[in-house]
């Protein structure tokens, strides 16, 4: 709470996680063969968020959080999306993969944050920086969704490097709660 | 509930429910279905989505006299109509550019069924398949058909199509009586017998000289019959091929080409299906079977070299495992047909038909293996398969592709989409053209057309009487495609 990391990535992460789900909705578009599959995908996505926030609530030590991991998960997926060409024989099947990973860390992720001093503030800031954010990116031109998902992913992976640099550091410095 | 909301709080409960939930998913993604036809954005295209096109708008006709005040106004406003059924025609054939197209897929009743003439009179927009389903419970089965049965029965007849039956003559021949809008949006019931000769048109027409409304085609009983496979070498195959046709046992039949390296044009294997004089009332129509495996079979054999002679091996043995099966007419004229979708995107993949003499077969297959490759591995441009029917004699349409009997070698093949990948592919074909016209060939005309005008009219020399009856007949141009465009105009 002291530290400036945690009360400024997880807000980061929750405005980007909503700014970026546009984009992510029209390539998850893109990708789906039919309605049918991209509801199944978003399914996935919820069944496998509930089981994430519920791992994460079942934590035994709470002040271990895995937090990094999760930041890098994500960074991941979106960079990877980044890097997927549309060669549809398999397009599905790694798409639906992509789905649950990113289900599962996004509930790790809602029920760790909930937990956090700093929530409720976030709550408010969180709301108002989408909204201005939103406004902002409509007047950006893209070629493609993937390059804002790709430049989320990056942004993702810096948070988990920051969060691992900092979290090194307050381990020594902040008595845990 | 107590229980559900207890399960809910366990993680390795949801995570048990993501995990079966993801299983019965991954079993369910369809197998991809490429996105053609009439609803692109403002643009149109057919089965390879190789020619878009801007048109004016889409109209669907709700009856027959609708149809016809379409046809008038298009005469007065100087509009172009082309038509279209499925759109499995891969040239452009069913649209035109700032054109209207007409979807028939609206008139698609079963209007009529004699039993005792064995005659069904059905609209046009009916598919093979509609047709099939109302025939078979009484016992009957078409006569002629494609392979497929997922075709219009206005386009099928409109690219005058042939099947696997070598017993019935043309598709067009099976037809008695059709109704018609002519070009001046006129009504017409004709027949064979017709002074006007409208079905010589009509048939193999491209939708150039009217719009079919309805036909009376006759069918046969739906016989069960035994499937018999062999292998052959390629040079044994005319002679095969004639002792079956004099043998009058065997009704269907086709044959399918190893384009594997290790066997390139040299092993092939015939499929024949035997009368059992069995008709049969109670099997139902297969549905499509198997499509994952065999679309994975597919995939493999699509990239060549050693996978291509694995991909034959297996065909080798699925071929081979069908052999003393029983099958019903019905059944063999609807084979499978979503293993075949291709939605690679940057690649496209097409059909083309070559037909060559009977009596010239074996010189012509020496000849076909200077013209494409052993090995495609390597290659941009790939073939995946060949097979092989037996198109009999028609003297009946204009542009008749079997002046005498002619074996049809059916191509499906890939290429990519960059301008020089397209050019080379046409350059092939264009060879490979060539050499079936310099045989006494010539290729079909619904598929992409890849070939030259200059090729076109060597192998239809009647296209001279195609283009004046044209004229004729639809003197305002009121039925119009790109085909026409492209080829006759
Ligand atoms: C996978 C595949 C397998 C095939 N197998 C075979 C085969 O075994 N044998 C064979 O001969 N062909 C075969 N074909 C070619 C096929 O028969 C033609 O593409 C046929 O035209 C398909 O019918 P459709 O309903 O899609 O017609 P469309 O493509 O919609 O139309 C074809 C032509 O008919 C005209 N037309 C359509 N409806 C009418 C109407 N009511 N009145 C007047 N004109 C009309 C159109 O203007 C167009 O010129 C195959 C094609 C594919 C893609």
């Amino acid at each position: 709470m002291n530290h400036k990391s945690t009360r400024y990535l997880p807000l980061i992460v929750t405005v980007g996680q909503v700014v970026i789900f546009p984009y992510y909705i029209i390539w998850l578009k893109e990708v789906s063969l039919t309605f049918t599959l991209f509801a199944w995908f978003f399914a996935a996505f919820s069944f496998a968020a509930a089981w994430g926030y519920r791992i994460a609530q079942s934590r035994k030590k709470k002040d271990r959080s895995y937090i990094a991991i999760i930041y890098a998960g994500m960074g991941i997926v979106y960079v990877s999306i980044g890097g997927i060409k549309y060669s549809s024989d398999i397009l599905p099947y790694v798409v639906l993969l992509l789905q649950v990973i990113l289900g599962l860390l996004q509930g790790y992720f809602r029920a760790w944050h909930a937990e956090q001093d700093t929530y409720h503030l976030h709550t408010v800031h969180h709301y108002l920086i989408v909204g201005c954010a939103m406004i902002g990116f409509s007047f950006v031109k893209i070629i493609s969704p993937v390059v804002f998902i790709t430049t989320f992913g990056i942004l993702m992976c810096m948070c988990a490097v920051w969060t691992l640099v900092i979290h090194e550091k307050e381990e020594v410095v902040i008595p845990r709660k | 509930m107590q229980t559900i909301a207890h399960l809910v709080k366990k993680p390795w409960f949801l995570g048990s429910l993501v995990v079966i939930f993801v299983s019965v998913i991954l079993w369910n993604i369809p197998i991809e279905k490429r996105k053609y036809g009439l609803s692109q954005s403002g643009l149109v295209t057919d089965y390879t989505g190789l020619l878009p096109e801007r048109i004016e708008r889409v109209v669907r006709a709700e009856n027959r006299s609708d149809l016809q005040r379409i046809v008038r106004q298009a005469n007065v406003n100087g509009q172009q109509i082309a038509i279209a059924g499925l759109q499995h025609s891969q040239g452009g054939h069913t649209y035109y550019k700032n054109g209207v197209v007409l979807d028939m897929r609206t008139f698609n009743r079963i209007l009529e069924i004699d039993e005792l003439q064995k005659t069904v009179r059905v609209e046009a927009g009916a598919t093979w398949e509609d047709v099939q389903e109302a025939i078979q419970p009484i016992g009957l089965a078409l006569k002629v058909t494609q392979s497929q049965s997922i075709f219009t029965i206005g386009g099928s007849l409109s690219v005058n199509a042939h099947g696997r039956d070598i017993r019935f003559g043309s598709m067009a021949e099976t037809v008695k009586a059709m109704t018609i809008i002519t070009p001046e949006g006129e009504s017409k019931t004709v027949t064979r017998e017709d002074p006007d000769e409208w079905m010589k048109y009509i048939f193999g027409g491209y939708g150039l000289f009217g719009v079919i409304v309805d036909v009376t085609v006759e069918l046969t009983e739906n016989q069960l019959y035994t499937i018999q496979t062999e292998k052959l070498k390629m040079s044994a195959y005319a002679s095969y091929f004639d002792r079956l046709l004099n043998d009058q046992h065997t009704a269907m039949h086709y044959a399918r080409v190893s384009v594997a390296p290790n066997s390139f044009l040299d092993e092939m294997y015939v499929i024949n299906y035997n009368h059992t004089e069995k008709q049969d009332f109670t099997t139902r129509l297969k549905k499509e079977q198997s499509v994952r495996l065999t679309k994975l079979a597919l995939d493999i054999g699509r990239h060549g070299g050693a996978l291509e002679n694995l991909f034959w091996g297996t065909q080798k043995r699925y071929i081979a495992s069908l052999n003393g099966k029983e099958i019903t007419r019905n059944n063999a004229m609807r084979s499978e047909s979503t293993f075949m979708e291709y939605t690679k995107p940057g690649r496209v993949e097409v059909l083309q038909e070559f037909f060559v003499p009977v009596h010239g077969f074996e010189a012509y297959m020496k000849d076909l293996k200077n013209v494409i490759p052993v090995n495609d591995k390597h290659d941009d441009f790939k073939i995946h398969n060949i097979t092989i029917r037996y198109a009999a004699t028609d003297q009946f349409t204009t542009l008749n592709y079997a002046k005498e009997d002619m074996f049809g070698l059916v191509v499906l093949m890939q290429h990519g989409l960059k301008e020089e990948q397209i050019s080379e592919a046409t350059s092939l074909i264009q060879n490979w053209t060539n050499l079936t016209l310099d045989h006494g060939g010539t290729y079909y005309l619904p598929y992409y057309r890849y070939q030259t005008k200059e090729q076109f009219r060597r192998s239809y020399p009647q296209w001279n009487t195609f283009a004046d009856e044209k004229l004729r007949r639809d003197p305002h141009n009121v039925f119009q495609n790109m085909f026409y465009d492209y080829y006759v105009k």
